[in-house]
């Protein structure tokens, strides 16, 4: 397994040299949306605390970088921790409120749509921050300003970033922590009564998650030059940042990024095939029913099903 | 990975030619000039997005019909349509596809946030892209400025829609005309708009306009809806309590339904509505659904020119390509970004991105099809100087020009019949 | 601050408050019998308005008619995704469910943008514009028809569900689904009608909503989050509290129209989604369960 991780990594490595920047493109929105996925998959994965307001985090951190930078100067590199660090902020209120006054399921989920709609809505009234119209960023090409004109430093930090988050999601799971988390998953009252403090352990674990995916927001801004209100803190991203951890099993250090791997060249080929004309919306209709068939060939995701394909296999040559 | 990749290349080259029908591709294969076209066509922008890429393949296939272009031995246009799915990291990846597809320039995207997603694209893969429409004046300046300071070498955006400071000051400067020629001098209007990405700069520009070059009237209230309402009985009633003599409403097709209809029901007296540019207020399923409510309505927008002959004809090939709609803003400006792309063909001789700046630099197109203030020529910051708009009422059910008077096509009605005593 | 303005505001509200209501209590129902989230229920109003659009354009028939006709034709749709789809993802984890109705959003939206094209329609009636007024404040005829329909549609379904049989089944089913199969129930058929009554309440109300409202194949989704904002404030699979919580929502956003900038109106219902979330989870109007 070792070996073909890092076989793995290697051509993730070596492949931009053979890629052309359109498929270096897709690959960077593939590891993108896996770091968004697995930040979300901390808390609603590990933990069981379904987010559908994860974007309110990508549009803060966004905001804050690109604010500070065009009106401080202050590089996004380090913009992009203050952003982080003001997810997390919003990550706390929301969990604090959320996890104290105890809320669960599909309450918690309504809560963070609730909270993502109303930062929505006040950003789009907010002179500074160009109100609904938004922030433009100027396209230079300064790599101090988190820009380059080769798409290739893009794709090595989308990459460095999908890796940091396995690393650090990967670190909580096999710590105390990601243990306490899969334990309120499972049976909240029951990991209580054990004497896991289960709300301490949650408000960590959306502090962390908002903290990376408001970083993510810098990559946001500063991949598409502009930022708007409904773009930015919609529902819509909140579910693309969803799907993903979905699709791959929710929960599993591999689950986001095998999701990305199987959705986002999907959506693309069926744009690639489907969308050239003719009939609009016929890729659409398709990408929809793909969702709808994972759910019912892979009711808990696409890695627990290949492990335990894996598992089956017969096993060839003593290790 | 890499067969995929050529496979992807060669089955998208052909289903491009198959969906437009070419016979001409198994006969001579004269060469073939792709032209990448990004539009919103599904998701909420779905209806402007699908008039846009209408225009553009129409454009298309009228200048091949004439013989393709000519400096290049009669090579044919191909439009290779993109859909961003009105969002903006698509509207990014679609635009590489299509470079990737062969595409040698790029038009689109409607949407202000989804074109400023494919200008680093432009930019970075030095790919023409001439924006048909997007207002913010932020798209092309930004460039321009990054270019002035040295941070980039060549500018490849470039656009040919008006920007929002044009919107407004043709707004207030029509208006004024009007008021002049009709001799009725509103006092009061109420300015509504919807506040997204498109109506909050438009709001401002008409604002800035109003300021600087003064009105009869004055802007007594100023009301933001949201930019999907289900309801704006509410806000038609403020409106209507600060008495205005005019509406003036920044819209999109859905609030423009509403807005019309609280109006009448509300029965607010008013001389007549009168929009600083927006859409909804001209569409041929607008004028179906409205009826008698949106007669007389005025509208400055970017229009087709009803005086050229050449644009009578595209119109009543949209109407009869589109099932009965108007050849409008959006299907015009879409359809004008291919022809003046042709134009630069035709001068450059050479599909080379930097001879194609060039050229694009250099152009000075006649006779433009959508109503404008001269020949198409590109300011220093890559805008279209002779951008402009027309006064468009609806009268006898159609969107009909008004004004300036160059461009007229028939004589406005102002101020118009009270909503409940039309028939 | 004006007085009629507000009067008028919070009038206007109530009446539209009726479709709201019809809406959230189809979303109330199905969450209450399945404990399933339906985000495709926006998505199903608008295949709701369209079939009213289109019986209107075709047929003439009014929409304060053919609600009837929309509801059935939504009944048959949920009963068609309640057996195929959801039926065989009732015990699976919430985001495979809400996974599986997104896809089936995504589908229903793009599938509309297929047959009936881009364009932003309006259903036709012929009490459209009328208004009757009484002294300074005006009453917007076709509001009321919507609101005293969607009452009467709400009327009938509340004496179904509390006079017959299947009726109270469903709402067996719905205060515990182990009791109702202990019982004997067939608690399938009992979850197939029950979604399908959810589709037809948002079919019905997408039917009267479309003489109103402005709508095309992309304005589901934002009637899904308001449906849902109403259900939590009204309370989760309370059908009185649905009801009651849209015309709350409705009359709160005209007012909040008229206190705040109008573009901030619909901050008014999520501020109060999250103050009922907090210190009122139950809803407005839901029990309190263990």
């Amino acid at each position: 397994m070792r070996w073909a991780l890092s076989l793995a990594l290697l051509v993730l490595v070596i492949l931009p040299n053979f890629l052309g920047s359109y498929l270096l493109t897709v690959f960077i929105f593939i590891f993108f949306y896996a770091y968004l996925g697995q930040a979300w998959n901390l808390l609603g994965g590990y933990g069981g605390q379904i987010s559908l307001g994860h974007a309110a985090f990508v549009g803060v951190g966004a905001y804050t970088s690109t604010y500070l930078s065009m009106t401080y100067k202050l590089s996004p590199w380090i913009g992009m921790f203050i952003g982080g660090a003001a997810a997390a902020l919003l990550g706390g209120v929301i969990g604090y409120l959320g996890f104290r006054f105890g809320l669960r399921g599909f309450y918690f989920i309504l809560l963070t749509v609730a909270f993502a709609e109303i930062c929505r809505l006040i950003v789009s009234h907010l002179e500074p921050l160009g109100g609904a119209l938004g922030l433009f960023i100027t396209f230079t090409g300064n790599p101090w300003q988190f820009q380059f004109s080769d798409n290739r430093s893009y794709y090595y930090i989308a990459l460095g970033m999908m890796l940091a988050s396995v690393a650090i999601v990967g670190a909580v799971e096999r710590s105390r922590m990601g243990a306490y988390l899969v334990a309120i998953r499972e049976d909240e009252d029951a990991s209580e009564a054990l004497g896991v403090n289960a709300f301490a352990t949650k408000l960590a674990a959306i502090v962390l998650s908002a903290f990376l995916t408001g970083m993510g927001g810098t990559f946001y801004a500063n991949y598409l030059f502009s930022l708007q209100p409904n773009t930015a803190f919609g529902i819509p991203l909140s579910v693309e940042i969803i799907l993903r951890p979905i699709v791959g099993g929710s929960g599993t250090l591999v689950g986001p990024i095998l999701g990305s791997f199987i959705l986002s060249p999907l959506a693309e080929v069926s744009r690639a095939y489907f969308a050239r004309g003719g009939l609009s919306g016929v890729h659409l209709i398709i990408y929809g029913s793909l969702l709808i068939a994972v759910v019912l060939f892979f009711p808990r995701g696409a890695y627990p099903y290949l492990r335990g394909l894996l598992r089956r296999l017969p096993r060839r040559g003593a290790p | 990975m890499l067969k995929r990749r050529t496979f992807l290349k060669t089955t998208g080259a052909a289903a491009g030619a198959a969906a437009l029908g070419f016979p001409a591709v198994l006969r001579a294969q004269p060469k073939q000039i792709k032209i990448g076209a990004v539009h919103p066509v599904t998701g909420p922008l779905a209806e402007i997005g699908q008039a846009c890429r209408l225009g553009a393949q129409m454009a298309v296939d009228a200048i091949n019909a004439a013989g393709g272009i000519k400096s290049m031995g009669g090579a044919k246009l191909v439009l290779l349509p993109g859909d961003s799915e009105t969002k903006p990291d698509v509207a990014r990846t679609v635009a590489e596809r299509l470079i990737n597809d062969g595409a040698v320039m790029l038009t689109g995207a409607f949407h202000s946030g989804h074109t400023m997603a494919m200008v680093p694209v432009a930019q970075q893969r030095r790919v023409p892209f001439l924006v048909d429409i997007s207002a913010a004046d932020v798209i092309t300046a930004n460039v321009a400025k990054s270019v002035k300071e040295g941070q980039q070498k060549v500018q490849y955006v470039y656009r040919i829609f008006p920007t929002t400071t044009t919107f407004g000051r043709r707004a207030i400067q029509f208006m004024n005309e009007i008021f002049k020629a009709t001799g009725v001098s509103p006092k009061r209007a109420v300015l509504m708009y919807t506040n997204d990405a498109f109506g909050k700069p438009q709001h401002e520009g008409f604002l800035k306009a109003h300021k600087e070059q003064g009105a009869p009237f004055e802007v007594v209230e100023v009301i933001p809806f949201p930019e999907v309402p289900t309801d704006l009985s509410t806000e038609v009633s403020k409106a209507k309590a600060a008495k205005p003599d005019i509406i003036c409403p920044i819209t999109r097709p859905a609030s423009a339904t509403l807005l019309l209809r609280e109006l009448a029901k509300q029965r607010v007296d008013i001389l007549g509505v009168i929009s600083p540019g927006a859409p909804g207020l001209y569409e041929k399923g607008q004028i179906d659904a409205l009826g008698k409510l949106i007669e007389y309505t005025m509208d400055s927008v970017p229009w087709i020119n009803p005086i050229s002959p050449k644009t009578r004809k595209i119109a009543e090939e949209y109407a009869k390509r589109s099932g009965g709609k108007i050849f409008d803003t959006n299907s015009g400006y879409s359809y004008e970004a291919i022809l003046v792309m042709a134009d630069v063909l035709e001068r450059a001789k050479s599909t080379d991105p930097d001879v194609l700046v060039e050229a694009i630099r250099a152009t000075s197109m006649r006779d433009p099809i959508m109503v404008a203030a001269g020949p198409i020529r590109f300011n220093e910051v890559g805008d279209n100087a002779s951008a402009s708009t027309a006064m468009v009422q609806i009268l006898g059910q159609k969107p009909l020009v008004v004004h300036p008077k160059e461009s007229a096509e028939a004589k406005l009605v102002f101020p118009a019949p009270k909503f409940w005593e039309r028939g | 601050m004006n007085v009629t303005l507000l009067g008028q505001a919070a009038l206007n509200g109530l009446l539209f408050g009726g479709v709201y209501s019809l809406m959230a209590v189809g979303l109330s129902l199905i969450f209450g019998v399945m404990r399933v989230i339906n985000l495709a229920h926006g998505d199903m109003m608008v295949w709701g308005s369209y079939v009213a659009f289109f019986l209107a354009l075709r047929l003439g028939v009014d929409p304060f008619v053919s609600f009837l006709l929309c509801a059935a034709a939504l009944f048959s749709l949920g009963v068609l995704v309640q057996r195929g789809l959801v039926n065989r993802v009732l015990e699976a984890p919430h985001e495979m469910q809400i996974l599986l109705m997104l896809g089936v959003a995504l589908v229903l939206e793009n599938l509309a943008l297929v047959i009936f094209g881009p364009d932003t329609r309006r259903t036709e009636s012929a009490y459209g514009l009328e208004t009757v007024w009484l002294g300074p404040v005006f009453v917007d005829v076709a509001r009321l028809m919507t609101f005293v329909l969607a009452l009467a549609f709400s009327l009938a379904l509340y004496l179904f569900l509390f006079r017959s049989d299947l009726g109270r089944l469903i709402r067996a089913a719905a205060d515990n689904s182990y009791g109702a199969l202990v019982i004997g129930a067939d608690v399938g058929r009992i979850y197939t009608v029950a979604f399908g009554i959810g589709a037809a309440c948002v079919g019905a109300a997408g039917a009267l909503m479309s003489a109103l409202v402005p709508f095309s194949p992309a304005a589901g989704f934002a009637q899904t989050v308001v449906s849902f904002n109403i259900v939590i404030i009204g309370g989760m699979g309370s059908l009185l509290g649905a009801f009651l919580g849209g015309i709350l929502v409705a009359v709160a956003e005209s007012l909040g129209a008229v206190l705040l900038v109008p573009s901030l109106k619909e901050l008014v219902s999520f501020v109060l989604l999250v103050l009922i979330l907090l210190f009122r989870p139950q809803g407005l109007f839901g029990r309190k369960t263990a």
